[in-house]
């Protein structure tokens, strides 16, 4: 009989945020914040999975840290339309909208 | 114009924010027939072209009329919509995945005065605004994208050559004629945003020149990096470039390389691709996504190239009717337009619908397109 | 009416296919007239200016448009698609022209209330022009400045208890067929399960942590009106593992020619009299059926369920009564390896409304950790099954392999053994193996 759905639980789920669990958020921020700008003079969006690197996170742990960045003002999101990329606010070329004041 | 604040308060964005909500719930909706008799339908039958009745085990019964339209629609469009449903509908309405409306009665008596008023009215142009007809064995409402009302990176318009075609289909709209329904699509690039992949005939828009390379003000509005990562194909390298005496950071473009996706635009507002002759419209066929007989299948390119006409895009419409025309002498009961190609073979499609065959059409793109060439004695002189 | 002279659009005005000309005409019209007195917060002749951008675009054929990085409001990072003219000084009614995506009610009914409100909004925070509804399945408010965008989401959750769509790296806008709301066909309540997996992923809908797009799409039956098969990374297709439930008298019926074939779909031609030989038992992929003495008889064992033999005579025949879904993973359109039709993952599972669906989720969110661990940036799920194998995604879900998952069997015998699969393992001592061969 064809068993429909498994109960099992990924290898992944165990091995969340390595080690990293203890930082306070305040350091991961400036983790973030610090390596954004390092990058600043050629690049200032970068992909989820950029920002997850930086934390050495999972991505549902470096999730969260980046959304309270979002809602604090720090991180910015900008959109392709199909991609969202993230960027220190108010950094980059194209960080304003067009020909509008921000 | 005075600014009218809804009460946000820019300064304190999160400040009784509300988020997180989703739609609003769908039985809020649903007509009174449809939350009585949810689950509980028996059958369905098509009264006339466009006209169904669905039954259901309480003998209810629900009477839907259908009609066509764009799916570019204004709100006084809307209000009209709305007013019609008031008056015969008990002020319910809905939409189909296809972007026809859809308006439901639950008695019979109930059916001809809403097909009445709904086919006396016309936009002042002279073109029907409620349509009744889309279902069967017929050509129902065309799916697309924005094209030129609204994108930017596309290679034809969305809503031009969707009305043109939606004309000369107009009869198989109105009738239940074809051997099986015909599902018609336009995606205005190869983004597909409106996914155009799996239609029995698929207008796409498509480039065919590499973008151009705003050397003077790259480095001044985009990030090269970025636009050299939003390249699929890898073909876009950094570049120092001799402007007006200075050596200016730019990219370069491997012609050959390019696939005229637009990404790079997206990107960086200095490498644009639209360009007026180059672009057009390719065709496809023979597409399907119900397993009904058959297993899904993916449209395949019959035409490499149409022009840009506008405003009717003849060439295009020509070619789609032609196909349509032959389709419906040629097939069987119940055949898809793609099943009907497949038993008479594509060798016999091109012949029959009189439809060049040139090289543009053997797949070189990647490993899928070794599973596409001939690999039997079996084929047809 | 004369802002901008359009010859070339007016062409489109005639022809009995309603108008997007004329439509546009009759906005334009009444935004001048404005008999409501609204305060209007963007260009009163945004309308004309949009169809004088459009002309020039039909005279050139190339789009004026350019894509802007606005991504939505505070705290969102999809649901709004910035756009901006290239030639905003002489349209300058649609200099700024973003587009917001609106989360559109499952199985897209609506009561008028509900849409005069959107209507009175959209007329005057917006252009009053919209896609009903877009392709992914949201109503598309197209078409206004960036200070509005804050001001029309506060009015949406505030007074219309209504959020915004997906865009970008996220959830998309789920959609669904009709289903069990007026079709005798479905095999699940696809509408609640869009709307409760839609409420239950608000916050992978709306703010962006996946490598690319990732699509739900809900079909009751494996006729897909939806499209779910071709284009959704998840979709959940409705089927039984039953019996097809056959009402004899109703099949003579059809015999004998009192019942029209499939719905009376095919009327507007002659086909000649039903023949259920050449039909239905003949069209049959699995040779299952056949009709002897007046009677249908169905091997169900056999059936693979593709719903001919139920579209063509839908009196005489139902899906079973034990039903569920299907799910198939990894569709995509052709960019850019080309097009992927999703591969059946789940064969069949129940669709359970009590347990909160528990059973789906515990498909999607290992899949969900699976891709966002190992996903390329804008890499699609489909992609990503193509560049590491089904088997991997068989092992991230913790579902066994089965003969179902695939059309055939594999053509090459390069199987990468894992090391516990083989009897001693790798390690093996050179030295032992020197004691059975020379040098």
């Amino acid at each position: 009989m064809i068993t429909a759905v498994g109960r099992h639980i990924p290898a992944a789920a165990f091995s969340y945020c390595k080690g990293i669990v203890e930082m306070e958020y305040e350091e991961q921020k400036q983790m973030v914040i610090d390596a954004l700008k390092k990058k600043e003079k050629t690049k200032t969006k970068f992909y989820f999975s950029d920002l997850a690197k930086i934390l050495d996170m999972k991505p549902r742990e470096a999730k969260k840290i980046v959304n309270k960045m979002v809602e604090e003002g720090l991180l910015v999101f900008w959109s392709s339309g199909s991609t969202s990329m993230y960027g220190l606010k108010g950094a980059g070329k194209q960080s304003a909208a067009e020909h509008e004041e921000e | 114009m005075a600014f009218i604040s809804s009460g946000y308060d820019p300064e304190k964005p999160m400040e009784n924010r509300i988020t997180d909500i989703g739609p609003r719930k769908y039985d809020k909706f649903y007509p009174p027939v449809i939350a009585k008799n949810k689950g509980k339908w028996l059958y369905h039958e098509i009264l006339e072209p466009g006209v169904l009745v669905h039954v259901s085990e309480t003998g209810d019964e629900v009477y839907t009329v259908r009609v066509g339209g764009a799916r570019f629609m204004s709100v006084s469009l809307i209000r009209e919509i709305c007013d019609i449903a008031d008056k015969h509908c008990e002020g319910y309405v809905r939409w189909t995945t296809r972007n026809n409306v859809e308006f439901m009665v639950d008695g019979k008596d109930k059916v001809k005065p809403l097909i009445d008023d709904l086919e006396s009215r016309k936009f002042n142009g002279g073109s029907n605004k409620f349509p009744v007809g889309g279902t069967g064995a017929g050509i129902t409402n065309i799916i697309h994208t924005q094209g030129w009302i609204h994108c930017h990176t596309p290679a034809t318009d969305a809503s031009g050559p969707v009305k043109a075609t939606m004309d000369v289909l107009y009869d198989d709209f109105k009738d239940m004629r074809l051997p099986a329904q015909l599902r018609v699509s336009l995606a205005c690039c190869l983004n597909m945003c409106g996914a155009v992949h799996c239609s029995d005939i698929a207008m796409l828009g498509y480039h065919r020149k590499p973008p151009l390379i705003d050397h003077e003000y790259l480095d001044k509005m985009c990030e090269i990096p970025l636009a050299i990562a939003s390249c699929p194909t890898a073909a876009i390298k950094p570049k120092k470039v001799e402007f007006d005496g200075k050596t200016l950071n730019s990219v370069e473009v491997n012609n050959s390389r390019c696939m005229f996706c637009g990404n790079c635009y997206t990107m960086c507002p200095c490498l644009p691709l639209a360009d007026g002759p180059g672009d057009g419209i390719v065709l496809m066929v023979g597409g399907k996504v119900s397993n009904s007989r058959t297993a899904p299948k993916f449209s395949k390119v019959a035409v490499a190239f149409l022009p840009n006409t506008a405003p009717r895009w003849p060439e295009t419409t020509d070619a789609i009717k032609k196909i349509v025309e032959v389709y419906a002498t040629d097939a069987r009961k119940y055949e898809r337009l793609g099943e009907w190609a497949e038993r008479i073979g594509w060798e016999r499609f091109f012949e029959k619908c009189e439809l060049e065959f040139t090289h543009h059409l053997i797949d070189d793109f990647r490993d899928p397109a070794y599973y596409t060439w001939r690999q039997t004695t079996n084929f047809k002189f | 009416m004369t802002k901008h002279k359009t010859p070339l659009l007016d062409e489109l005005e005639s022809g009995p296919w309603p108008s997007f000309v004329s439509d546009m005409k009759q906005e334009a019209e009444a935004r001048a007239k404005n008999v409501n007195n609204v305060e209007y917060q963007i260009p009163v002749d945004v309308v004309e200016d949009l169809m004088g951008v459009l002309e020039l675009s039909f005279a050139e054929g190339e789009t004026h448009w350019k894509h802007g990085g606005i991504v939505g409001v505070f705290g969102y990072g999809g649901g709004v698609i910035g756009r901006y003219c290239d030639q905003p000084q002489k349209f300058p009614g649609v200099a700024h022209f973003h587009t917001m995506r609106v989360n559109q009610p499952a199985g897209k009914f609506y009561k008028t209330d509900y849409l005069r409100q959107l209507c009175d909004l959209w007329d005057f925070r917006g252009s009053g022009l919209t896609n009903m509804h877009g392709s992914t399945g949201d109503i598309i408010l197209l078409g206004t400045t960036t200070p509005q965008l804050e001001e029309i989401f506060y009015e949406l959750t505030h007074n219309m208890n209504q959020d915004l769509g997906g865009s970008g790296s996220n959830l998309r806008t789920p959609s669904d067929c009709i289903g069990q709301a007026r079709c005798e066909w479905a095999c699940y309540d696809t509408q609640d399960l869009c709307y409760q997996l839609t409420l239950d992923y608000q916050d992978e809908l709306h703010r962006p942590a996946f490598p690319y797009k990732f699509k739900f799409k809900f079909d009751g039956c494996p006729n897909c009106c939806v499209a779910s098969i071709a284009r959704a990374d998840m979709a959940f297709v409705g089927t039984w593992k039953d019996e097809i439930r056959i009402d004899q008298e109703a099949v003579k019926a059809y015999v004998g020619g009192e019942l029209k074939p499939n719905g009376n779909a095919h009327a507007g031609r002659d086909w000649g009299k039903f023949d259920i030989e050449k039909e239905v038992i003949n069209l049959c992929p699995t040779e299952c059926m056949r009709y002897e003495n007046g009677k249908l008889e169905i091997n169900n064992r056999e059936c693979t369920r593709c719903m001919h033999c139920i579209n063509v005579m839908p009196r005489a025949l139902r899906p079973g009564s034990q039903t569920g879904c299907s799910i198939l993973v990894g569709a995509k359109a052709p960019i850019l390896d080309g097009a992927q039709m999703g591969s059946l993952l789940v064969p069949f599972v129940e669709v359970n409304k009590e347990s909160g669906y528990e059973e789906i989720k515990d498909v999607i969110e290992p899949i969900w950790d699976w891709w966002m661990e190992e996903g390329k940036n804008r890499e699609r799920l489909g992609e990503l099954m193509k560049r590491r194998g089904f088997q991997q995604l068989l092992e991230a879900t913790g579902i066994e392999p089965m003969p179902q998952h695939v059309s055939e069997p594999r053509h090459n015998p390069y199987i990468f053994w894992k090391e516990e699969e083989v009897e001693g393992g790798f390690d093996r001592d050179i030295n032992e193996f020197r004691k059975r061969h020379q040098r």
